[in-house]
């Protein structure tokens, strides 16, 4: 055995006892940290898989037995969950210490990593169900050990439902490729009707692209990801709904091609809604672990354009146009587990000190939480795109592959990836805003209640891993051709041209870009003009202009205010719900009520007409029960006339 | 390095020749409005007057908030070295139009952030509607780059400058369109009318001066410089994509001087012509820009396919 399947192995082992460590109360973070180590190791094994190309284990079966083996996409989502869970299992010895059953969400948080990486190393369709199935399950579970009030409840209860549901499509589809030996030989699924293989297709789009949050199939992850604790909220958005990605990337580039010819424009379309909507409705909430899960969808939304992007190339020969919008999905793939990861657990570190999260309680945070506010900053910057981090490089990967495809590809090709990149900058436009927003209400001003006032830092368990993860965004953001060097094995359009790799990030067709230069123009430039700043004399303390009235903390801007004008600008598209109830007193104004709201349109005017359908329906089904036996008696009747007559007719 | 010294020393020299631009359309402005008005090196006065100065901080005020000037600054400064001179670039700082639309995005994000910090209520309402023009003009700059793009076919800022020279390139739909849409993302990211009013002293009315209100001293200077910036970067890539320029390089130099007088008589005009817009309309007005791209992309599909 190489050296990739015995760290692989012993990870395996580590991390297993780990949990049986960490169900003991007393040895919890002994435990999680043995969990960490092994989830380390696991991650150490895909890396060396990614970067040496030489697959592990066996091949994809048809067969039931189960078997699992590593190939440099595998080790590339193991590697990339191993950078989200350790750092967030290491946090969870911090973060739990002071929770309600600690013990049981550490057991669970290391389930729910294993089986992560179990759903990415399957190589025969059950032990993928299998997995994919714990995974689904297994957040589910902790959310309900953190809370059992009526909301945390119905949450669970969509997040379930629609993940069955959708799950459906990922069970047919995987079965059926079994059944027709597609996993050993690619080309036998060629010889099947083109409907088979649209229905296939549409099978996939629905099962994985549920599980990736792909709108309009989303609902249920706003609800879901802000009610599990802190570090599996990081593990969810960071890496589940990536390896449901991972699902559909195995569909779409391997086992489905080649496609029929529907499914790249629907995608790209899916993915453009995805990232304008999803970021559109982050912009619009006021509880921070919310509007960080609606950032889920806009980025799901941005891999997937990078996804369609590859898609449209290959299907027009452009091959090289098709690798680099892979590696553009796949290297944004990674920057957004590690940023929204870090992002959900410096949510987290917040909670413990404040509470809650209603952005507009907040505030002034940078002042009281050093460390965790500033790596907050960083992941904000990362997320929002801004050049030196690493949201930025991906971004800009991606834009290029769309960019690329408008100037050299045929007319759809034109079209599609114009508006895919016109998207793409209003969703980068969208998650400034919105994150100028967030780093405002959150980080900077007044505190707005007296628990934040009295928050302080909290231990390094839980300041390492943000402060690593920041790290790692700015350097992969000072660095991508590095990273994206590593990964020429994954891509079935082949190795990215040597000059996209290096210090300097150039395309066939693009200009350069070179992040290192800019980086370090940036910081230099910005540090002189900070010294001539200081040269001038100290800086004087003033008071706040606000046309000379003293300030008044009830008077501080909330985020609906920031995003107003936003907001009156779409009301076309957004629908806002605005109250005002005037209580008079004789002629003296006693009290006003203000509420205002954004509805969820998508849960408004499509699942919920659904439901209230399906509802129906099965209230009509509901009579034929009546309880009564003489009915069921002619039910009897009735079925056996009619077997009875099918019988003596035969059928066909 | 890539091109002409000489015009690579006007590219550095746009660093220093920046404040010169607004003080040339104010002064034109002036004249139009029959007022004599400052001389067009009035902004380097004023720059030299704030820069004795020293910086104001209010109370509660984090590192945001002292960072945030030399931030943007520095971001514009990158975005000036980026963008070429008729054909010629530094080069160091890459070349790539993406990266500019980043740079750009790096100064929105610190000067907006910055707002919050001190979370005067001024500040913000004109952060809050900077960035709400953003959310449509940042699209509506990239279908224009775009569409530029596609006389070179490539994103490199030096090949589309130099395909841009072609009389060719002057006779496609697309590359009109591109320029009425770029006109739109000149006015947004200057700051000019009828989108926004640089000489407003109003704090209601205020967009790109909001975020500035509580500055002073050396920040309020470095604030400035960077408006300024933007006015550089934004003409001079205005003339490079728009104006077709003779190859050989004293004589690019002069056309480009000229079309940027030209572009800043033509700003001034259009501040002294039209009131300021309601806010709201502005997103009406960059969509209509986004629908001129559109019509642009579909007009050289069809020539494609024709």
């Amino acid at each position: 055995m190489t050296a990739p399947a015995w760290l692989l192995i012993i990870g395996a082992v580590v991390t297993c006892g780990g949990i049986v460590v960490s169900a003991v109360p007393q040895s919890m973070r002994t435990g999680l940290a043995m969990q960490a180590l092994g989830v380390a190791l696991i991650g150490a094994a895909g890396g060396m898989v990614v970067v040496g190309d030489g697959s592990v284990g066996s091949q994809f079966s048809n067969g039931f037995g189960p078997t699992v083996g590593v190939d440099p996409l595998s080790g590339f989502f193991v590697a990339s969950i191993a950078l989200v869970s350790t750092p967030a299992l290491i946090y969870a010895r911090g973060y739990l210490s002071e929770s309600h059953h600690a013990s049981a969400i550490a057991v669970t948080t290391g389930a729910f990593v294993l089986a992560l990486v179990g759903v990415v190393i399957a190589r025969d369709a059950v032990t993928f169900l299998i997995m994919w199935e714990l995974m689904s399950v297994a957040p589910a579970v902790a959310i309900l050990l953190v809370s059992r009030s009526a909301e945390t409840c119905r949450a669970v209860l969509i997040y379930l439902g629609s993940t069955h549901l959708a799950g459906v499509g990922v069970w047919l589809s995987m079965l059926t490729l079994a059944h027709l030996g597609v996993f050993t030989d690619p080309h036998s699924l060629a010889a099947q009707p083109m409907v088979v293989q649209s229905l296939l297709a549409g099978a996939a789009l629905v099962g994985f692209g549920t599980k990736a949050g792909l709108m309009p199939l989303h609902s249920w992850l706003p609800r879901a990801h802000p009610a599990a604790p802190s570090q599996v909220s990081a593990v969810m958005s960071g890496m589940m709904i990536k390896v449901a990605l991972y699902g559909l990337v195995r569909m779409l580039f391997e086992w489905l091609a080649p496609l029929p010819a529907w499914v790249a424009p629907v995608l790209l379309g899916v993915a453009a809604l995805s990232c304008v909507a999803g970021v559109l409705y982050a912009l619009m909430q006021h509880e921070l672990k919310r509007l960080l899960a609606f950032h889920s969808v806009e980025n799901v939304g941005i891999i997937s354009l990078g996804l369609a992007a590859a898609l449209l190339a290959a299907s027009a020969g452009q091959r090289q146009l098709a690798a680099l919008a892979f590696a553009a999905a796949m290297l944004h793939t990674l920057n957004h587990a590690l940023f929204k990861s870090l992002l959900f657990l410096c949510a987290g570190s917040f909670q413990t000190q404040v509470g809650k999260l209603d952005l507009d309680r907040l505030g002034g945070l940078l002042r009281t939480m050093p460390l965790t506010g500033a790596s907050f900053l960083a992941g904000s910057m990362a997320i929002a795109g801004v050049p030196p981090f690493n949201g930025f490089a991906s971004e800009w990967l991606t834009l290029q592959a769309l960019v690329q495809l408008a100037l050299h590809g045929n007319p759809t090709g034109t079209a599609l990836g114009a508006l895919g990149a016109a998207a793409l900058a209003a969703t980068a436009a969208l998650a400034v805003f919105c994150f100028v927003k967030v780093v405002g209400l959150v980080l900077l001003g007044p505190h707005r209640q007296k628990a934040v006032a009295s928050s302080h830092e909290v231990p390094p368990s839980m300041t390492g891993p943000v402060v690593v993860l920041a790290a790692l965004c700015l350097a992969i953001g000072v660095a991508p051709g590095v990273v994206l060097g590593q990964m020429g094995h994954l891509s079935p359009f082949g190795a990215l041209p040597a000059s996209a790799v290096g210090i300097t990030l150039a395309v066939p067709g693009s200009g350069v870009f070179a992040p290192v230069a800019l980086a370090a123009f940036v910081v230099l430039c910005a540090a002189v003009l900070q010294l001539a700043r200081r040269r001038a004399g100290t800086t004087a303390p003033s008071p706040m202009w606000i046309c000379g009235q003293v300030p008044d903390s009830r008077l501080a801007w909330t985020s609906a205010g920031f995003t107003k004008s936003l907001l009156l600008v779409l009301t076309v598209v957004l629908r806002p719900r605005r109250t005002v109830s005037v209580e008079l007193d004789g002629v003296l104004v006693h009290s006003v009520v203000h509420e205002s709201e954004v509805p969820h349109l998508f849960d408004e005017l499509l699942f919920r007409p659904v439901l209230s359908r399906v509802l129906a329906a099965s209230r009509m089904l509901r009579r034929t029960q009546s309880g009564s036996l003489r009915a069921y008696l002619t039910y009897l009747l009735v079925t056996l006339v009619v077997v009875l007559v099918v019988v003596r007719v035969g059928v066909g | 390095m890539r091109g002409n010294v000489l015009a690579i020393a006007v590219q550095l020299s746009g660093l220093v020749l920046a404040p010169l631009l607004p003080g040339v359309i104010q002064t034109i402005k002036a004249r139009l409005q029959g007022r004599v008005g400052a001389s067009p090196l009035q902004p380097y006065r004023d720059l030299r007057r704030l820069w004795g100065k020293r910086s104001v901080a209010p109370h509660d005020s984090t590192y945001v908030y002292r960072l945030a000037p030399s931030l943007s600054a520095a971001a514009l400064a990158c975005a000036v070295l980026v963008a070429p001179i008729g054909a010629s670039t530094i080069g160091w700082l890459g070349s790539d139009m993406l990266v500019l639309i980043g740079l750009l995005a790096l100064a929105r994000f610190s000067t907006a952030a910055a707002a919050w910090d001190p979370g005067g209520g001024f500040s913000l309402m004109g952060a809050g509607r900077d960035l709400m023009f953003s959310v449509f003009a940042e699209p509506l700059l990239l279908l224009a780059f775009v569409l530029v793009a596609i006389g070179s076919h490539s994103t490199d800022l030096v090949q589309m400058v130099a395909a841009a020279g072609d009389l060719h390139v002057a006779t496609l739909p697309a590359h009109w369109c591109a320029a009425l849409a770029f006109g739109l993302v000149v006015l947004v990211e200057t700051g000019r009318q009828p989108i926004d009013n640089p000489d407003t002293h109003l704090e209601l009315t205020m967009v790109h001066e909001g975020p500035l209100l509580e500055y002073a001293g050396r920040d309020l200077a470095m604030l400035q410089w960077t408006a300024a910036a933007r006015h550089w970067l934004m003409l001079v890539l205005a003339v490079n994509f728009f104006v077709p320029m003779p190859a050989t390089v004293p004589w690019n130099l002069l056309t480009l001087a000229l079309g940027v007088a030209g572009l800043c008589a033509l700003v001034a005009l259009v501040e002294t012509s039209l009131a300021k817009m309601r806010i709201l309309r502005v997103p009406v007005l960059l969509g209509a820009g986004v629908a001129t791209c559109m019509i642009g992309l579909a007009s050289w599909i069809a020539q494609g396919a024709l």
